[in-house]
Parts: C-alpha cells; structure tokens; sequence
C-alpha cells in the first residue's frame, strides 16, 4: 500500500473537513446566540450565513494586514525576533537624492552622492539631472510597473473595445468568436509567459518572422529580452494577448444590454456612426468600461508570474510583486518587504480611488442609485 | 449527514495515526543543488553508504532550481531536509541559530576522518566556526590556479611560467601574448581574461591586504596593501593590451575563449575541465606572486555539509553527516583536509587531473577562505555593488584610494550590526 | 413621362447598388478584422504546440516550420523521464495529482463558502449588510503580497509549511470576493415569490437553499467552477512560497523548477512547451464543454456591475 504518497494528501484532507464541520457549529452557535438574545430571525440568519466570510476576513485580511504593518517597522530575519527601528525602513526607502549633471558626458555615479544609485536620469541641452535613491531596485521596479500599468490598461481597454465593436456587426457564427477570442485569458499564464518568452528569445518566432526587414534595414536582430529598452514591449505584448479577448467578450455583452430604440432615436435626430458611438454607446458601455478599468489597473499592478519567468536587466528594475517577494523570502529582510508591500498597497488604494472619483465624470448610470 | 462526515474524519484521523505509528527505518535525507549528471554521481556513493550502515537510509533530494531560497523558507519554517550543501557565502547561515552545532557529536570521532576537526585546514573550517562551534564539514576547497595554453605560449616564442613567478612576469607575459594573429587589425589573442572573475582577494591578500580584519570589526581598504592588490587587479581587467573586452567575452564566451584558444592564461578553479580540452596542451601553475611580498595566496572556492537544526535524529543525522562528507572528499576535488592534501588522493578522486596534480596540491598549501560572519551577505553585497563593481566597469572616475575611504564607513556599519 | 419612368426606374436599380456594395466592403473589413484577431490569437498558441512536437535540432532552424517534421510526441514523456532524472518522485501522476488535489479541494471549498455567503447577502435584511458588502469587494484591492510575510509566519507557527494546507481549506472562508459578488448578481435576479411559498410550506433556510437556490443558480455555479477550476489550476504564487519539497509540487511551480534546473543553460523549449501545453490542455477542455454557460455567467456579473 503506497501510504507515502498519499500521507501528503490525508492530513490536508482530514483538516479540511475539520474546518468545514468547524465553520458549521460556528454558524449555528452564531445564529443561536443572535437569537437568544432577541435578533430577529430574518437578520440573525443574514448574519450567520455570511460569518464564513466574516471569520476569513478577520484572519485573512485584518489580522496579517495589521501584522503586515507591524512588521514594516521592524528588522526582521524570519530566524531572530523581529526588532523595531521605527521609521527606519520607510525612511531608506524614501531617502532619495537630486543631484546636477554638470555636462551630459557626466556619469551618474559621479554625480551622485557614494551609496546612492541611479533611478532617473534627465538630459537637458548640455547638463540634466539625475535621480538617484539608496533603495533604487525599489524606484526602478515601481517605475516599470507603473509604466506597464500605463500602456496596457489604456491599450487594453481601446483593443477590446475595438473587437467588441467589431463583434457587435451581426457576425456569422458569433458562438465561435467568443470562444476563440476568450481562449488566451483561458490558458495558464505560466504557460503564456514561457511560450512569449520563446517567441521573443534571440532566435525566437518573432526574429525568424522579421528577419527579411532587419536584413532590409541592415540591423541586427534585437535581443528583446536582454535590452533594457526593449523588454517592456515583451511585457506588453504578453499582457495585451491574455487579456483583450476575453475584455471584448465582456464588453461585448454591455454592448448587446444597450436597448435598441436609443440607436433609432439617434437615427431619428439624424446622428451619423460616430456622433452615436460617442452619445449612445460610450455613455451606455461606460459602466462596464469603468469595472475594467478598476479590475485591469489592480491586475497590471501585481504582476507576478511574468517577472518569475523572465529575467529583467538590473538597470529596468522588475515588477514590484516579485522585488517584494524576492527581499521577503530570497534576502529576509521581512521588515523591508512589509514596509514596501505597504507602500504598494498605499498606492493601489490611490489609484483606485483616483478613478473611482473621477467616474462621476464620465461613468453613466441609467436610473443611476435604483440598486443597492 | 453530520454523523457520516463526523465517522469519515474519525477514519481517517485513525488511517493517519496508524500509519504515522509504523516503524520504519529512519531516513536521513540530504538536499543538494546538484544537477542530472552530479546526482547520479552522488546517488552511487549514497548507495554503497546505505549498503553498510544500519539504522538509517540517506535519500537525496536535490534541488536544481531556486536552492537557496527554498533552503531558507525550509529552514525557517522547520521542515525540509535533515543535511544540505552550503557553500562558503550561505555558510553565513551559521549565525542565525538554524543549524545544528556539531562539535559535541564530532567528539569523538577517529583522528584523520571526516569527522576530526583538526584535520582540516582552518582557515576552511573557520567558515564553518561560529563562537567556537562548528556547524559544517567542509566536503571542497578548491584553490584558483592558473591555467595556460602551451601553443600560444610555444607560437610567440615565449617561456612557460616557473614557480617562483611574480605579477611582473605575468603582466610581461600577458601583454606580448595579446597579438593581433591574422594581421586584420584587430586583436584576436589575449594573455588573460577577467570579467569579475578571478576575485581580487588573491591580489589584495598577496600584497598584505585585508578586506575584513580578523576580529570582524574592521574593514581596511583604504590601507595601501589593499588599494595596492586591487589596483593591479583592476589593471587584469578590460585592458585592451592584455585582456579581452566586456564586449567581447559577452559575445564569445568566458571560459569558452580559453577553450577555443584565444585566451594564453586563465584563472580558474583547480577542479575545472580547462585542462581537458581536445587536442589542447594546457599546463596548470599556481597564481603569480606579488613581487615585493614574495606570498603566493590564493582564493579557495569551498563548500559544506550542514545538519538542519531541526533534523528529528540528530544522532543518525551525525553519522550520516561524516559518512557522506568521507564519501564526497574521495569524489570531489580538492578535499580540505590536510591529511588527504596528496597527489595520490587528488589522482585517485579524479585520474584526469594526473598530469596538474602537483601543481594543485602546492596551491592548496597556499589556499585562503573568505572571511565569513554571520551579515557577510549584505557586507558582501555592499563590497560588490559600492566599489567592486564601479571600479570594474569604469562607473566612476574616483581612484581607488579615494573610493576605499569612502566605502570603508559602509561596509564597517555592516560590521557593526 | 418615358424619362420619368426611366429616371425612376433608373433611381429604382441604381439607387441600392452603392449601399449594397458599400455594405459588403464593410463586410468583408469586417471579417478580415476578426480573422486577424483570429491569428493574433492562434499563432502563438499553435506555435507552442508545434514547438512541444519538435526535435531539439528543430527549435533553431533559420527556416520557420510549424508543422514539425518529423513531429515528436515522445516529447510529452521524456520531459517527465527528465523531471525523474533528477527526483525519481516527480512522475507525471504524482504532479498531475497533487495539482488536482489542491485545485479540486479550493474549488469546491470556494463554491460552497461563496455561494452561502453570496446567500446571506442578498437574501436577508440586516444592520450593517451594505457596508460589509463593500468592505468584502474593497478588498479586491488588496496586493496578495502584502499578506504574504504574516501569512507564511502564521502556517509556519501552526507546522503547516510544506503542506497543502494553506492553498486548500482557506478557501472556505469564501476568499473570492469577486464569486460572492458574481452569485449575489444572480440571486438578486430570482424573484422572492419563490422562497416566499417555500417559507409558507414550512421550508427551513438550509432547505430552500439546498433545494430551490441550487438549482437556480447552477448556470452561475458553472461558470464560477470554470473560474475557480482555471484561477486554482494556475496558482503559482502559493504553491512555490508554501511547497518545498519538490514532489509535492503542482504542474505549475514543476514548470518552473524545469525550467530552473534542467533548462537553465540551453533552454530546452520543445519540452517546456510540452509541459505548457499539458498544463492548458485540461482547462481548455473544459472551456469548450463548458463555453456556453461560462461565457454567459461571467457577463452577468459584468453587464450589472
């Protein structure tokens, strides 16, 4: 009898099921104690069915998110006791320099105060600037991810849209589409990422397909994943792929909920193809377009998967998900991945609540505040 | 419903109690990051010790990809293997109270064995002393010697280098050897290559230098022997009359340039297969010696074998421990301990390295460690990231001298925490 | 009046043709657009799958072949006999199970805790509901990494690293707001009238949801299977912080330590894409059984959010 094998898979299970029968008398001791003490039972049943949520909540989120803060003011090894330092981590990461480039000939090393790396340099005329931080792999990974953000959430967006459109044109086989279309955000993204990582690599497809223009043009084939002003278009391009299918599919449903009489009273008004995507359907499709917005900015944040299977070059950074769990679990500096895990969940929240104020401006709600 | 899930959990709380209970022989698993062909290597040696001994069966489980990381997380979180390999700079590990101290369960060990202490050479073994415990048992110390192509050598009409050779020599040597060999204007043969790769240590410990005193409280080098040591080491690298580019040896290869003959000297580990390239007639010597000093030190690469602290049977875990560290320095070159510092066991472990065996042993007499503590890491990283590697890539227009004062402030604060 | 009848007649013929033809240009615009979406989205995808077929002397050839020749399905077990050179454990079964196994375990753990949650939020009045809603879908925002460092410091306090605990049981906490939110769509879309007659014929809540909110929402439960099967099938992050021991690896995190040990030298494609593409194989399976309700329930969610 192989028990070895299945001695791995046992205990989980046992505990599983403990959890569950847990979960189970937990609820009823909730709705018993909710209603000897006079709650009403629609009310106290409410509240008991949602108490799974409820007790993760308070694990899951509460209880490691105020750890998480607690630990980003702490050194900590993961083998000796966390030791507090305060504000120390924070001010590390903060602690950045501008220093004048006295020609543009002039190194940033140079110019930089010892201890200080470069994060940006600004060429002006014949001088600049230069930025430069104790903690640069922390700029310089904040920079590629806020840039990714930047190209393939608006990209993405203005794609997905566009094949939306297109399948809003009473297409044959409309089915077969959607399905095809929806594949790529289907697949593995460990899968997706290494087979874009081939393609891209020297002597990929990518290279093979172009090299009658290189040869035009006289330039050797681009190294895309090791040149540090290439590799973000890899990124890019694996991002667009995985996602602007499955967003049209999406969107394409918000087009279809669009009632047919506002197109006929544009008609009517004698509104051409553009005056009635702009007035009918980009106000109609502007709530879905706002939900991916919100979901595709949160997601181009957390990068993860991408930046394990591809090497960056140093002087790009690499995706802040994988610096933080590099710095936690590679270096065990605990204290420094809270403090920057908190800075990006800071950030998340800014960002989110940037566009949450700016849809009063430009996200239509028909029978706005009729939900709950 | 309840009652049947309530008698499932009952049962198979019951199938794991039983099955947890059974008596087994112990196993003592040892995780490596050795590849394909290095673990069916080691698989063999593991074999015939599980042959012999009773009581415990040692299982390899390596770990090719992403070793170290996962030797962290496993040490932390207390599960894992109960031996790991470590080389010199994981060995920082040693402070962090994750490993076993071994110098009770070495005690009584016979002399001249994998477990006797004393028959290592300390400077190794302080790699693995911390506040006088041991915590490893070295199984490699590989000292760098220097490889050099006869043909290149016999072709330019130059003489091979003698024992007793200084940087002088080699500087001379190297330079006329950097030929342009097919008249087109561009060189194609160097004396010697370095990309990074040999460690300035050598330079600097010859010339009297020292990159972290011997009490661990101070960091020197700003002292003239250092800035002495890594100035001619920085002369090695990226100079056009003697050595390649960083262009060029990112295009063509490292070691792979001395293979294909374009390289006349190389530095290189003593277990390195420089020396058994086809149709290459390659003599192995030790480093050149600092011509003032006289002192011929070299850098020894070394690794070891740690028992996990939260091992279950430390004493299996012991024995297991000397066992496989006896059976490795019969396999791996060159074995740290003094009383197997022979040409005889050197050729016995690996007949290919016959012919350069003298030459290997005379450097291991001569071979030092890096000076390992507990946050060695983060000096290290500071060393490479401040002033190693500005000074080797050309990053910065400061000397030497001007750069040490500078750094020197950083790498004692590592010290000090 | 002939030339009245004329021109009317003329304006009779001619007058469609423009549009007519204007309507097929855009036609063919039409299809031509979609049928380079078509490619954009296939290329890549056949290209792994005849980079998994191909001979290692294939991978570099100048010329571009996507139909191998000769094509090497022997790839698919030799990259398991290479995982078993370096650890005899690694079998094709043994990963192919611990994958299921964790992914089988959240998925259901996930349904069953969202669906009752997504219940109590749409079914019943209580003080605070609305802002517990929020705080569930605020959460949404929170970066996975900034629970990672406690939440490997609370398995490791309850002995629980290396084990598939931590990617397992917690899904009953109903860790994915956005299925609550996607179930609570749709039960807010059943009439009360329904539950109503249940309550009157003495029904219990455990009763009504068992059996009348079941099988209304099985199209939902459907499409958030397929979600869930897809989102724990892939999980990388979790498996490689958690799992150490290498035969205890899912397909995902095995993908990568190929491509750490054996692959980190010379890549070797044809087999990493045999794994990439047996790890798609079962999940594109099921998408296409499952396409029609999964493509609906997801818009659901979209179209009234």
């Amino acid at each position: 009898m192989n028990l070895g094998v299945l001695g791995t898979y046992l205990p989980t299970l046992a505990r599983y099921v403990a959890v569950m029968v847990g979960i189970a008398v937990i609820m009823l001791i909730a709705y018993r104690v909710q209603r000897f003490l006079g709650v009403k039972q629609e009310a106290a049943t409410g509240r008991t069915l949602i108490m799974p949520w409820l007790i993760g909540f308070l694990i899951f989120n509460v209880f490691t998110i105020g750890s998480s803060l607690y630990l980003s003011f702490t050194e900590y090894n993961l083998f000796r006791a966390p030791e507090w330092v305060g504000f120390d981590n924070f001010s590390e990461i903060f602690d950045l320099q501008i220093a004048p480039l006295e020609s543009a000939a002039q190194r940033s090393s140079d110019a930089l105060p010892p201890r200080y790396d470069e994060v940006q340099r600004v060429t002006l005329g014949d001088g600049g600037f230069v930025i430069g931080a104790r903690m640069e792999e922390f700029w310089r990974s904040l920079r590629l991810t806020l840039l990714y953000a930047v190209l393939t959430v608006p990209l993405g967006i203005v794609a997905s849209l566009g094949v939306a459109l297109l399948l809003n044109q009473k297409v044959r086989l409309l089915g077969f589409w959607r399905v095809l279309y929806y594949m790529p955000a289907i697949l593995p993204s460990i899968a997706t990422i290494l087979l874009w990582r081939w393609i891209f690599s020297g002597s990929g497809l990518l290279n093979g397909l172009f090299a009658p223009f290189y040869r035009a043009a006289g330039i050797a084939a681009p190294s895309w994943l090791t040149n540090p002003d290439l590799v973000l278009i890899v990124f890019v391009v694996f991002s667009l792929w995985g996602v602007f299918g499955a967003n049209s599919v999406i969107l394409l449903a918000g087009l279809k909920g669009i009632p047919q009489e506002l197109y006929e009273a544009a008609d009517i008004d004698g509104a051409d193809e553009w005056a009635k995507f702009r007035n009918v359907t980009l106000p109609m499709l502007s709530p879905s377009l706002f939900y991916n917005l919100v979901t595709s900015t949160i997601a181009a944040l957390q990068v993860f998967e991408a930046a394990a299977f591809i090497d960056i070059p140093d002087s790009v950074g690499t995706f802040l998900n994988w610096l933080i769990y590099q710095e936690a679990f590679n270096f065990r500096n605990m204290g420094m991945a809270s403090a920057m895990a908190w800075i990006m969940l800071l950030l998340i929240l800014a960002l989110t609540a940037l566009v949450f104020r700016s849809s009063s401006a430009w996200v239509f709600y028909q029978g706005a505040k009729d939900a709950n | 419903m309840k009652r049947v899930l309530f008698l499932f959990l009952v049962a198979i709380l019951l199938t794991v109690t039983i099955s947890a209970g059974a008596q087994e022989p112990v196993t003592i698993t040892i995780s490596t990051w050795a590849g394909v062909d290095e673990a069916a290597e080691l698989q063999v040696l593991i074999d015939e010790i599980n042959a012999e001994v009773t009581g415990y069966q040692i299982v390899h489980q390596p770990i090719p990809g992403d070793y170290f990381p996962t030797v962290q997380t496993q040490l932390a979180g207390g599960t894992g293997a109960d031996l790991y390999w470590l080389d010199q700079n994981q060995m920082a590990i040693k402070s962090e109270g994750v490993l076993m101290p071994l110098t009770e369960c070495l005690a009584d060990s016979e002399p001249e064995t994998a477990g006797d202490v004393n028959d290592y050479y300390p400077g190794i073994l302080a790699v693995n002393e911390y506040e006088g415990d041991v915590y490893g048992l070295p199984w490699i110390a590989q000292p760098v010697v220097l490889y050099y192509n006869r043909a290149i050598f016999d072709a330019a009409d130059v003489a091979y280098p003698e024992a007793g050779w200084t940087w002088d020599d080699f500087m001379a040597m190297g330079m006329e050897l950097t030929q342009d060999t097919d008249a087109d204007g561009e060189i194609d043969q160097w004396g010697f290559t370095n990309n990074g790769w040999p460690p300035p240590f050598i330079f600097v410990w010859q010339a009297g230098g020292e990159a972290i005193s011997a009490d661990f409280t101070t960091s020197p080098i700003d002292s003239p022997e250092f800035v002495e040591g890594f100035e001619f080491y920085l002369s090695t690298a990226y100079n056009p009359e003697l050595s390649p580019s960083r262009e060029v040896i990112s295009e063509q290869g490292f070691g792979e340039m001395f293979k294909a003959g374009s390289i006349a000297m190389f530095m290189g580990g003593a277990a390195d297969d420089l020396d058994r390239v086809d149709g290459m007639d390659v003599g192995v010597i030790h480093v050149p010696a600092n011509p003032t000093t006289g002192d011929i030190t070299t850098f020894a690469w070394n690794a070891s074998t740690v028992v996990n602290g939260n091992t279950a049977n430390p004493e299996e875990a012991c024995d297991a421990l000397v066992q496989i560290t006896e059976a490795i320095q019969g396999w791996k070159i060159v074995s740290p301990r003094i009383s197997q510092a022979t040409v005889e066991h050197l050729v016995e472990s690996e007949p290919r390295k016959e012919p350069n065996a003298e030459a290997i042993i005379a450097a291991a007499g001569d071979m030092r460690a890096l000076p390992i503590f507990g946050n060695y890491s983060r000096w290290d990283a500071t060393f490479w990231s401040e002033f190693w590697g500005p000074l080797l890539n050309n990053e910065t227009d400061l000397s030497v001298a001007e750069l040490a004062a500078e750094v020197r402030v950083d790498l004692e604060e590592t010290l000090s925490d | 009046m002939t030339t009245a009848t004329a021109r009317q007649r003329d304006s009779l013929i001619e007058q469609p043709q423009p549009s007519q033809r204007r309507f097929q240009i855009r036609r063919i615009i039409i299809y031509a657009l979609l049928l380079l979406g078509a490619a954009i989205v296939l290329i890549p995808f056949l290209w792994m799958i005849s980079t998994s077929l191909k001979t290692e002397d294939q991978l570099f050839t100048r010329q571009i072949q996507l139909i191998p020749n000769p094509a090497v399905p022997m790839n698919y077990v030799r990259v398991w006999e290479q995982l078993q050179s370096i650890n005899p454990n690694m079998t094709f079964w043994r990963i192919l199970g611990n994958t299921l196994f964790i992914t089988l375990l959240a998925m259901f753990g996930e349904i069953l805790s969202a669906s009752i949650v997504a219940y109590g939020f749409s079914r019943f009045n209580f003080r605070g509901r609305n802002l517990l809603f929020a705080l569930m879908l605020a959460t949404v925002m929170i970066p996975g990494i900034v629970t990672r460092v406690p939440g490997f410091l609370v398995w490791r306090q309850l002995g629980l690293l290396d084990t598939y605990d931590p990617l397992t049981w917690p899904s009953l906490f109903a860790w994915g707001p956005l299925y609550v939110f996607l179930l609570r769509q749709f039960f807010l879309s059943i009439p009360r009238e329904i539950e109503e007659a249940a309550i009157m014929d003495g029904a219990n809540v455990i009763q009504i949801y068992v059996y009348i909110m079941i099988p209304l929402i099985k199209p939902i439960l459907l499409a958030i299977g397929v979600l869930a099967f897809q989102a724990n099938w892939n999980n990388f992050q979790g498996p490689l912080l958690y799992l150490s021991t290498p035969e205890k690896f899912p397909l995902a995190v095995a993908l990568r330590f190929f491509d750490q040990s054996l692959s980190k030298e010379a890549p070797q494609w044809h087999y990493m894409m045999a794994m990439a593409t047996m790890m798609a194989l079962p999940i594109l399976i099921i998408y296409f059984l499952a396409q029609k309700q999964f493509l609906e329930g997801i818009n659901v969610g979209a179209v009234k959010g």
